[in-house]
Order: structure tokens, then sequence, then C-alpha cells
């Protein structure tokens, strides 16, 4: 099961508010993704911390398969 | 639902290697692109690390490191005791040179290895057994 673009981005941007959010998919299958994000919640955390509510944003999306991988590319705003 | 031998002995994988990789495969037959650039990575770095194919226990090792680190997803790379990351930040901080100054060595000419396979590395440790 494949996840739209949209969907990713809903996620994200639902559990980042105020969060600049771009997906992309990297091989045409919808299910390695890339998602670039930048959000004010990051401001002073590690880039490991970042990338843990980026990753806990779509958790349930991982769970279920229909992600199969995500790049994730963080920066405060 | 973690089994807690597993997770003894993975904690206890964490303690004793300075450079410890989770990844799917082995560092000469890595079995997905991530786990593969991350080996990439380290290769350039010349260091020194110990590699554990987490493909034989997908499932109860994901457990285990989400308890451990809050994090489920593979390669993962920890240093010194910590989660670094995954293939993403350790190829970002091997291009800003911070990972080179976590690894104690000197920040390689050439970073950033494009997607290819990579030979082995002979001075790294033989690929980590998990009984179970």
């Amino acid at each position: 099961m494949a996840i739209s673009l949209d969907e990713v981005r809903l996620l994200i941007e639902a559990a980042l508010p105020g969060a600049e959010v771009e997906v992309v998919d990297e091989t045409g299958t919808q299910d390695h993704l890339r998602a670039t994000v930048k959000a004010p919640q990051f401001e002073g955390l590690s880039r490991i911390d970042q990338h843990r509510l980026v990753k806990k944003a779509v958790q349930a999306r991982f769970d279920d398969g229909s992600i199969h991988a995500l790049s994730v590319k963080t920066e405060p705003r | 639902m973690t089994d807690p031998q597993l997770k003894d002995k993975v904690e206890e994988l964490i303690r004793e290697h300075k450079v410890l990789l989770f990844m799917k495969g082995t560092p000469e037959q890595p079995r997905c692109g991530f786990s593969m650039r991350t080996v990439g990575v380290l290769d350039q770095m010349g260091v020194d690390y110990a590699a554990l194919d987490v493909l034989p226990a997908l499932q109860p090792l994901r457990e285990v490191t989400a308890e451990i680190s809050d994090w489920q997803t593979f390669p993962q790379l920890y240093v010194n005791g910590e989660l670094v990351g995954g293939c993403d930040i350790v190829e970002e901080m091997a291009a800003s040179g911070e990972l080179a100054e976590l690894l104690g060595v000197e920040q390689p000419a050439e970073v950033a290895a494009p997607p290819q396979p990579q030979p082995a590395d002979p001075q790294q440790s033989p690929p980590i057994q998990i009984d179970s």
C-alpha cells in the first residue's frame, strides 16, 4: 500500500505546527520518500532529536508498511 | 513485548564497542542502500567499527532499539554508547566534519561517497552474531 506525498506532508505539518515541509518520492514507487522539514520546534535540538520528531509524525505509516523508507533532512526555522 | 535477553545483549554491544553499526546485511554485502552508504562513510573515516546484521531478527531488534534509543529504523550508528543517527545524519555529519571530530580522526579529503559498493575494509571486526 503506497502513500500519497500529501498525506505524509500533512502528517508532519500536523505534528509540527509552523513547519515548512516538502516531501518527494525518491524512486517513483511512493514508498521511498524524502522529507525536508524546517520547523521552529527544532531550535536547540540535536539532529537526532529533530529527526525523532519527524519520524514520530509518520510512525503509524512505517508500522503499517505504507512507508518503506524515509530520508529526512531537518533544520530549525 | 521486548525480548529481555536480546535487549541485554544489544546494550552490552553498545557499551563494548566504541563504534557500532546496526545495519541490514554486512559491510561486505549490504542489503539496503542506506546501510551501504553508511558503511561507505565509515570506511572513508578509516575507523575500526563493529557491524551487526539486523535482518535475522529485524522486528525484535526494532523493538529493542525503540526502547533503548527511541529509534526503530536501520541503519543505526552508535559512537561511545550513544545513538548518532541513521544514514542521513551520518552523511550530514561526515560532510560537516562533525563525524570525524566525534570519532577522533582527521577529516578525510574526500567525503560524501556516491552510492556504490565499497571494498571490504580489512581493519574492521568480524560481523557480530547474536545467539538467541
